[in-house]
């Protein structure tokens, strides 16, 4: 069980710079995850971890060692990948106890440690299979055992579960998690899936474009996204968002939005760090979860707005439903047992503490 | 009416074509295996009287008891046997970094090595024969072997690198992972999951060397003489000698090739039709 920390990786292919700028502090024990749309860099931090890339610049240490010129075996890591790459020309026997047999390690210890592994993922029976014998969620599991036997001290998994059917990918999602549960193994994780992430992870790196966008736990980055590519993003349904312009001019204890078709205003109170006077273009974020539909009130309130119902998506669970306004468009999460048509006109409140506000020019977050 | 075109007729001229393809390349074959076994005047006579009465070996028995066409198969195997495995190991040396490492003027180097293939082997003749003369390699196994290597070498890196695009990145860093050097990757792993693949480039090359005629007949005189060099000598001299003796060497000169061929069958159309099948 180990730290790993990544200082100021970067990986140049050619003129293409893959990853440009990578710093991750990972503590022990923890399941860390990159996240990131496909082209961001993620799988190549992760080859250069594991020592399949050569590092362009940068250190990455295992527990206070720099490994960064050490062989993949020497590291004492472990990898799980996309399509399984297990050896088709072994059985499985021979797959999860080729490491061991590569180090030399005695027979029968081979052998005892394969069984063992292979117990705690009911593989057992299928030990003397051939690959090509074997379905998708038992290869999936091959390919774990195959890491697990080694006692890695750092898990690596490459998207394990995308090539995977619907019903087949959440099984082996909460796999993993036991696994971890059980382990306590620092994992490392890489996916473009933002649900896989949040389910799965204690810190998540969210990347774009060979940099770490937002590093940090994973309800922070969810509750707290520091740019609107992080918070639009994360979260599913994607957090809605709406061009405004926002004022708080400190004095008054007034906070305003304002669009076309919508003015909204919340009382504010500035806290320790947070600005306390501003007057510039924003995006305006909400999660589906946050924004409200309520009975229409009397007299309008100051933190809501009409609109009308565009689509209505029950999930059973629960309904999502798209409000409009002008060229304005809000999702929110209603229970299922409200029953809204489109075209019906409702009220929407924004409740200030769920807000999220963001510089319309560079995108970062704007803490009120 | 088109639909019974389609049904009946179609595989009728299908199975034609393909019926004349396999006499086309099957009958000389044929005919040559009838002459090694039947006396000659059986087939110089028009019509040709075949008789199976007449089916004898003893012009094989005969060739063999000859120490020089013994020989010759001997040399031709001995060429052919390593040609194909120093084919597979350069090859495999050579195709591997061409399919997976980020080499400057890579496909430059991939064209440029099968263009030298379009030369003409009679301008080469003459500088190889010098060369092997400098080096006093003149009728040895070795200068055959070197030239073999030196000319299949294009095709066998070609045909690796292609297998080798075929299997995922991800098997070869599982195997580094797993404590593999990146040559131990390339044999552990590579190369067996290539399988078929390998084994159709290993018969490609071991053909190429075993048919090659023009550098056989230049750099071996006595000593390391093929047999395609030796059947060529004994058909020029047939005049004075039996025709059925030239279709029996002709034959012995064939069946390895055909044996070979017919044992590793499942690989190679697998190796070819296929690709590596992961």
């Amino acid at each position: 069980m180990s730290r790993v920390s990544l200082r100021g990786l970067a990986k140049s292919f050619g003129p293409v710079q893959a990853v440009k700028d990578v710093t991750l502090e990972i503590p022990d024990h923890a399941f860390v995850t990159l996240l990131g749309p496909s082209g961001c860099g993620k799988t190549t931090t992760l080859n250069m971890l594991a020592g399949l890339e050569k590092v362009t610049r940068g250190e990455i240490y295992l527990d206070d060692q720099a490994v960064t010129q050490w062989a993949p075996h020497e590291r004492g890591m472990a990898m799980v990948f996309q399509n399984y790459a297990l050896y088709p020309h072994m059985n499985v026997f021979g797959n999860i106890a080729f490491a061991l047999q590569l180090a030399k390690v005695p027979k029968p210890q081979i052998k005892e440690r394969v069984q063992k592994v292979a117990k705690a993922l009911e593989l057992e029976a299928l030990l003397e299979r051939r690959i090509s014998q074997l379905s998708g969620g038992q290869q999936q599991r091959v390919a774990l055992a195959r890491a697990m036997v080694k006692e890695p001290k750092v898990f690596l998994f490459d998207e394990p579960l995308s090539n995977l059917d619907a019903a087949l990918r959440t099984r082996m999602r909460s796999e993993i998690k036991k696994l971890h549960q059980q382990l306590h193994a620092t994992s490392v994780f890489v996916t473009h899936d933002q649900e896989e992430a949040m389910i799965l992870s204690d810190y998540i790196a969210v990347m774009r474009e060979g940099l770490v966008v937002q590093y940090g736990p994973a309800e922070d980055v969810y509750r707290r996204p520091q740019d609107i590519y992080v918070a639009t993003f994360i979260g599913k349904p994607r957090m809605s968002t709406i061009a405004g312009h926002l004022r708080v001019n400190g004095q008054d204890g007034i906070m305003t939005f304002t669009t076309d078709g919508i003015n909204l205003s919340w009382p504010h109170t500035p806290q320790d760090g947070s600005i306390n006077a501003i007057d510039t273009d924003v995006q305006l974020g909400i999660r589906a979860e946050d924004a409200r539909v309520i009975a229409a009130p009397s007299s309008q309130l100051a933190d809501t707005f009409t609109g009308e119902v565009s689509l209505v998506e029950p999930l059973g669970s629960d309904t999502f439903v798209e409000i409009t306004r002008g060229p304005h468009a809000i999702t929110t999460r209603v229970e299922p047992d409200r029953h809204l048509k489109p075209q019906e006109s409702v009220v929407v409140q924004l409740p200030r503490h769920k807000l999220h506000f963001f510089d319309a020019k560079t995108g970062k977050r704007i803490n009120l | 009416m088109r639909q019974f075109l389609y049904d009946r007729v179609r595989p009728i001229i299908l199975y034609a074509l393909a019926g004349f393809f396999v006499i086309w390349t099957v009958a000389p074959v044929l005919w040559i295996a009838t002459m090694s076994v039947q006396p000659e005047i059986n087939y110089v006579s028009v019509p040709p009287k075949l008789s199976l009465a007449d089916v004898s070996l003893r012009w094989y028995g005969e060739m063999l008891a000859q120490a020089d066409v013994a020989a010759a198969l001997q040399n031709s195997l001995i060429i052919a046997l390593s040609t194909m495995v120093l084919c597979l190991v350069f090859g495999a040396l050579a195709a591997y970094p061409l399919s997976r490492l980020q080499l400057p003027r890579k496909n430059w180097f991939l064209t440029v090595s099968i263009v030298s293939r379009m030369i003409p082997s009679m301008v080469l003749i003459i500088p190889m024969f010098l060369i092997m003369r400098q080096l006093r390699l003149l009728d040895t196994h070795l200068s055959l072997i070197i030239v073999y290597t030196t000319f299949l070498l294009p095709y066998v890196i070609w045909m690796l690198k292609n297998f080798f695009d075929q299997i995922p990145y991800a098997l070869e860093a599982a195997a580094r992972m797993d404590g593999c050097t990146r040559l131990g990757a390339l044999f552990r792993v590579m190369i067996p999951v290539a399988g078929p693949g390998v084994v159709a480039t290993a018969v490609f090359a071991f053909i190429g060397a075993w048919n090659e005629f023009l550098f056989g007949l230049i750099l071996s005189t006595r000593f390391a003489v093929p047999i395609t060099v030796k059947l060529s000598a004994l058909v020029s001299s047939t005049f004075h000698s039996d025709t059925s003796l030239v279709a029996a060497t002709g034959m012995l000169a064939i069946i390895p090739v055909v044996a070979l061929v017919f044992v590793l069958n499942r690989y190679i159309v697998r190796g070819l039709v296929e690709g590596v099948k992961y």
